[in-house]
């Protein structure tokens, strides 16, 4: 047991420790020369495209979660309707999550290629202009649908194994005493699910800032930097630029994204707690 | 429910099916592709001639055998250590009082809400400290603790019957033959779906092998990819999607073989 908690500690407890302390020195990555910067590397971030990045992770990470939640509850409903043959579909929707996202992302990439790839040879078909990773707009549409395609599985999963539990009882009653489907979607199971659908926002929320390996293989953060996301920013900071990347600048940008991850997770605690209590009450 | 709503029904759900598969099935198609076919716009969705010469070249043109051998290694131990690890911790967490349980416990707890990506720069310094980067010891020691694992496991023991272990106890059995017959057996499902979902995280982890390893002979499949990647030449994307498809093909296997434990594993890891 000791060992767990020791390795757990070394490597997760004692690097926030690390990271938040190293953000307030200037040096290099094996931690030589450090010179007290203060609050310098924070300021420093917002200097070079830091702030950016962080627009990049918002405009990324809303899209990623509504284009999830809303494709992971559809499915979900479709799913979840009784009859032959849905029951077996259900472990398609896991294959984008667990085969490596590396090839997959290769495979979106070829999809996106001038002329040949094949999101441009229908819009060649259908008349209209084409799409390139390296016009902005068209990279992070990319990178949020790749996102999103890749993901969306865990959100149907969780959503179908929800409706599943959901008291039939309380259903059948509302369709007798003449509640149509939409009414008892809008009525009854949606209200129903409120507790899920936060907790899977939230989910989905974390996952967003985290991602890192789509945007790599998709568009390596360009162009220009138009898919550069805060946790991309710390990688080419600390190890993507070599030598002229600023490990002190890595370091106060990983304390910013984990203040988000934290604010975010205290926002899922009240949520859960608080349909918790409701669900008592 | 009436015949049209049943027909939308299931016309919406072969359109999602196909929006996951379709990808995968134009990797097939584009991989059995020759040169001519892949930069040619008009040229038809299915290979003319399939090009089964194009996946032995794309095994060729980089040292996959290594990489997967490397993959293997790395899941493997890794999932078994946090297996072993983490059940032991959950266990102790879940039956056994000690000082400083609570701290402990929210240390484990603190470990799961940090995002790793967020300590990644300094985890990578530590190693350097250990002169572990490059070495096998840095790729696998900081894996092998799951401080979701911890969680789960204790939950799962927390939920265990005391009786059983206290009967085994009256009869003079040892606390770790406690552990090993009584409760180990129960939590025989949970390991199932812990080990298939650990399993692939790990198979499929990137960011971490890639920023501890940089040598050929330490690569994973998807860093390997990478290289694969840069080795062929400008626009053979058929080789491309042959590459990919020979790191999808073990994945999907083992997805279709274990389907139901890996959708069990998938719901369970969305506790936190």
């Amino acid at each position: 047991m000791l060992p767990a908690l020791g390795l757990t500690v070394l490597f997760s407890v004692v690097p926030l420790v690390m990271v938040v302390q190293r953000s307030l020195y200037k040096g290099n990555i094996f931690g030589t020369n450090l010179t007290f910067a203060g609050l310098a590397n924070y300021a420093d971030v917002f200097r070079t495209g830091g702030g950016h990045s962080l627009i990049v992770t918002a405009v990324f990470t809303v899209g990623f979660v509504a284009v999830t939640m809303l494709l992971g509850f559809g499915i979900a409903l479709l799913l979840d309707v009784r009859l032959p043959g849905l029951r077996h579909v259900r472990a398609f929707f896991v294959i984008p999550l667990v085969v490596p996202p590396v090839a997959t992302a290769f495979i979106w990439f070829t999809f996106f290629q001038p002329n040949t790839g094949l999101f441009n040879r229908l819009l060649n078909a259908a008349g209209l202009p084409q799409v390139t990773l390296s016009n902005a707009t068209d990279a992070i549409i990319a990178v949020i649908a790749f996102g999103a395609w890749q993901y969306f599985g865990e959100i149907v999963l969780i959503y179908l194994a929800a409706l599943k539990a959901l008291p039939r009882d309380v259903i059948e009653a509302a369709s007798i005493d003449g509640a149509g489907a939409w009414q008892r979607l809008r009525y009854i199971r949606w209200p129903l699910l409120r507790h899920q659908t936060a907790l899977l926002m939230v989910i989905a929320t974390l996952y967003g800032l985290q991602t890192f390996t789509q945007i790599f293989i998709l568009t390596n953060g360009g162009p220009q930097g138009a898919t550069q996301t805060a946790l991309y920013y710390v990688y080419q900071e600390a190890f993507g630029l070599g030598a002229s990347g600023s490990i002190g600048l890595a370091d106060a940008m990983s304390v910013i994204l984990f203040a988000i991850s934290l604010v975010v997770t205290i926002i899922q605690i009240t949520l859960v707690g608080r349909s918790a209590r409701a669900a008592a009450a | 429910m009436r015949r049209p709503a049943k027909i939308a029904v299931y016309v919406l759900v072969t359109l999602s099916v196909l929006i996951v598969a379709f990808p995968l099935l134009w990797m097939i198609a584009a991989a059995l592709k020759t040169q001519a076919e892949i930069i040619d716009p008009n040229s038809s969705l299915l290979p003319l001639h399939p090009q089964w010469s194009n996946i032995p070249d794309a095994w060729n043109t980089a040292p996959f055998g290594i990489f997967f051998f490397n993959t293997a290694v790395f899941s493997i131990v890794t999932t078994l250590g946090q297996i072993v690890n983490e059940m032991l911790a959950g266990y102790a967490f879940a039956m056994f009082d000690f000082p400083g349980k609570r701290v402990l416990f929210y240390l484990v707890i603190s470990g799961l809400m940090i995002p790793f990506t967020v300590v990644i720069v300094p985890v990578v310094q530590l190693l350097a400290d250990f002169g572990w980067i490059n070495t096998w010891p840095g790729l696998l020691v900081p894996n092998i603790a799951s401080a979701l694992g911890c969680f789960l496991f204790r939950q799962f023991f927390l939920s265990a019957p005391v009786e059983l272990g206290e009967a085994a106890r009256i009869d003079g059995a040892s606390e770790l033959r406690i552990f090993w017959t009584v409760y180990r057996p129960l939590a025989q499902p949970m390991i199932a779906a812990f080990t298939v979902i650990a399993f692939l995280q790990n198979w499929n982890n990137f960011l971490f092998p890639l920023v501890v390893t940089s040598s050929e002979h330490l690569m994973m499949i998807s860093q390997g990819l990478t290289e694969f990647q840069g080795a062929i030449t400008g626009t053979a994307y058929n080789l491309l999607m042959a590459g990919s498809l020979i790191a999808v093909i073990p994945v999907l296997i083992v997805a279709m073989v274990a389907q139901r434990k890996v959708v069990e594993g998938l719901t369970i890891g969305a506790v936190r």
